[in-house]
């Protein structure tokens, strides 16, 4: 059995520097001729680009995401749509972000387009119309962040029931959730509505199937 | 006990109503596939009552778990379908954002809970690739031989499962033996059997024992026989092809529309597998090929499935070759990175305080910085786009799971079928709720 041989302690600093580049970089996911040619077309709504593990970023303004997903799909030839999520940054502007993960499957590349979206609002144009794959991703992101998107046939919430008034993902959602906020069918033909998966968690007791015995005292 | 009225029934068993009413709003207004692609027919009056409304699930047993089809069905054919998924739903991403990146591994294990081990890694690499880790060689490609055991293990389900679905609950028997074999193999390795948790940030937990190396090795030496005998079995019977050829056939360009992955993509044609696509772990190291099929039948997923079970025992049996030559350690060797080993931990105070570092805070990647990798899991793409804000805490873990992505063109596949081939379709896509739902 071999066994590991340990040096104590390690050297602090940057993980990534120049000299040392990230380990698991892919090429694929390295894209500047995507990058520029979405610069050329859309000027200053391509407002930033980051490069992090060799990953391409770019962020583009919301009003102009889905014609840059449709350039993007008809130009580019990033037709394959594999992932659109939210992000709660939780500051004042600009509160909540939007990834999109788009593949080139000829070329093999990988681009990741963000777009800002301000808390007042909490809305941005659906892209479901380029990416039918769209639907769910959008709905789940409407769902645990309460994003809408605007022009989504059927923004339904994708996980939590119609019924929940609140947004889980969100930063200031509490992780025991809240308590009554998501009624649960009975334990027992006589028991009222179970109102919290957590009961426990906020000091109600459990409803009993059996009646206890009473007690000597 | 008192019996209780009829208006309590309906008081009590209705309970979200809003959801049950925008269910429904949906199934009715919705245009299904077919009507989308012009192929419906002017509407007819309905005499005869043809029409009704079923819910399949979520407890019934062919849907795979807790997936409920609220399905409009004229006759035997279904014209609308809409898919309600979330009812195991548990807020996996809540809670890894309230988690350090290794307390979050074992929730893994709950995501696809068919191939455990694959999941573990996908997290795992998604961590390093984000802290710019690199797991040490062996490690690597105990990662990539223990994920292809999962991949086999979940094959084997789907199989067995599927068979049992279309009526042969042989096969179901048959394809759980090996199954279970895998389990002992896991059980030796991980020392669980299901939850196997047994891949660590930077490397993985233990050194397999050589008990478990020979199981592998006896596992994987007899497999291909009992493939060959399932391909005997089923390749040439009447009635798995017959229920299969020509059912949910999609085009290499509505798989593409629809974002589906894995199998289900590589069935309709289109060579997207991301062992291939950016290989991750010593994937480019090993030979093997990417079975592909451009039917975009049940049965080519079917063929998929079956020959990606013989690849993964040529990788293995690689792996298992490569070992030997491969020493060196299992996990990397840097307090910041990964856990110290045991031996450290028991005969050092360093070793100690760097233990009790590692569960108290662990891995912190670069402020503000993110990042997304993803594996070839059993189902299709496994990634975690993982964003931080420089603490041990993940400020937000984005899981994009294979049946999730997959089960959303269930909708327009079961549009147009007849109500016998949904099991078919259910099976044929491979959902696994526990990830779909997070």
């Amino acid at each position: 059995m071999s066994k590991l041989e340990f040096h104590f302690t390690p050297v602090d600093g940057p993980s990534e520097t120049e000299d040392s580049p990230n380990p698991h970089a892919k090429s694929t996911t390295f894209v500047p001729e995507a990058v520029k040619a979405l610069q050329d077309t859309f000027g200053d709504d391509v407002q930033e680009v980051f490069l992090y593990a060799n990953e391409h970023t770019v962020y583009v303004s919301k009003d102009r995401i889905v014609d840059v997903c449709r350039y993007l799909k008809e130009e580019l030839g990033f037709t394959y749509l594999v992932d659109i999520g939210g992000i709660d940054l939780f500051t004042d502007e600009d509160r909540y972000e939007v990834f999109y993960n788009l593949v080139n499957l000829k070329e093999g590349k990988r681009l990741r387009l963000k777009t800002r979206v301000d808390e007042e609002s909490s809305s941005l144009p659906s892209v479901t119309g380029v990416y039918r794959a769209a639907g769910w991703n959008e709905r789940e992101a409407w769902d645990m962040f309460g994003l809408r998107f605007e022009g989504h046939p059927d923004l339904r919430r994708m996980f939590m029931p119609e019924d929940f008034e609140y947004h889980p993902l969100r930063k200031e959602f509490p992780l025991l959730g809240v308590p009554g906020s998501l009624p649960l069918p009975p334990q027992t033909p006589e028991a009222g509505l179970t109102l919290d998966p957590f009961a426990a968690a906020h000091g109600s007791k459990p409803i009993k199937s059996y009646e206890e015995a009473a007690s000597d005292e | 006990m008192s019996v209780i009225t009829e208006e309590a029934v309906e008081d009590k068993l209705s309970f979200w109503p809003r959801h049950q009413e925008a269910l429904y709003r949906r199934l009715e207004s919705k245009h299904s596939w077919l009507e989308e692609k012009g192929l419906v027919r002017e509407k007819e009056a309905d005499p005869l009552e043809h029409e009704m409304t079923l819910n399949i699930g979520p407890q019934h047993p062919a849907t795979h778990g807790v997936l409920r089809c609220a399905v409009k069905l004229d006759g035997e054919t279904i014209q609308k379908c809409v898919i309600d998924i979330g009812y195991l739903h548990r807020g996996l991403e809540k809670v890894a954002e309230n988690k350090t990146y290794q307390e979050f591994m074992p929730y893994t294990d709950r995501m696809d809970y068919l191939s455990p081990y694959s999941n573990n890694v996908a997290w795992c690499l998604a961590v390093e690739k984000i802290a710019g880790i690199e797991a040490p060689e062996r490690a690597q490609w105990i990662r990539m031989m223990m994920c292809e055991l999962a991949r086999i293990s979940a094959h084997l389900l789907w199989m067995g499962v599927g068979l049992m679905d279309a009526g042969a609950v042989s096969v179901f028997l048959w394809s759980f033996k090996f199954r279970e074999d895998i389990y002992s193999i896991f059980d030796e390795i991980a020392g669980q059997r299901l939850t196997v948790s047994h891949s660590r940030i930077g490397g993985i937990a233990s050194e397999p024992s050589e008990q478990g190396l020979a199981m592998i090795k006896a596992f994987a030496d007899s497999f291909p026989e009992v493939v060959a005998g399932w391909k005997k079995l089923l390749n040439r019977n009447r009635i798995w092809i017959d229920r299969n050829v020509g059912i949910g056939t999609l085009t290499a360009d509505e798989v593409i529309e629809f974002g589906m992955t894995g199998p289900n993509l590589r069935g309709s044609g289109v060579p997207y597998d991301v062992r291939r696509f950016e290989p991750y772990l010593k994937y480019d190291d090993v030979d093997f090929i990417i079975p592909m099929r451009e039917e975009g039948d049940s049965l080519a997923r079917y063929f998929i499935r079956l020959e990606e079970m013989e690849e993964s025992v040529k990788i293995i049996q690689q792996c298992l070759a490569k070992l030997p030559s491969v020493g060196g350690p299992i996990r990397v060797d840097d307090a910041k990175k990964g856990y110290p080993s045991k031996d450290e931990v028991y005969y050092s105070m360093e070793g100690l305080i760097h233990d009790f570092m590692y569960t108290d805070t662990g891995v912190c990647p670069p402020k503000g910085v993110w990042s997304y990798h993803a594996i070839e899991a059993p189902k299709g793409e496994l990634g975690f786009y993982l964003q931080s804000d420089g603490t041990g805490h993940p400020y937000r873990a984005r899981m994009n799971t294979p049946s999730f992505t997959n089960l959303q063109a269930l909708e327009p596949m079961m549009e147009g079928a007849p109500m016998g081939d949904m099991v078919i379709l259910i099976g044929t896509i491979d959902p696994v709720l526990g990830e779909s739902d997070k």
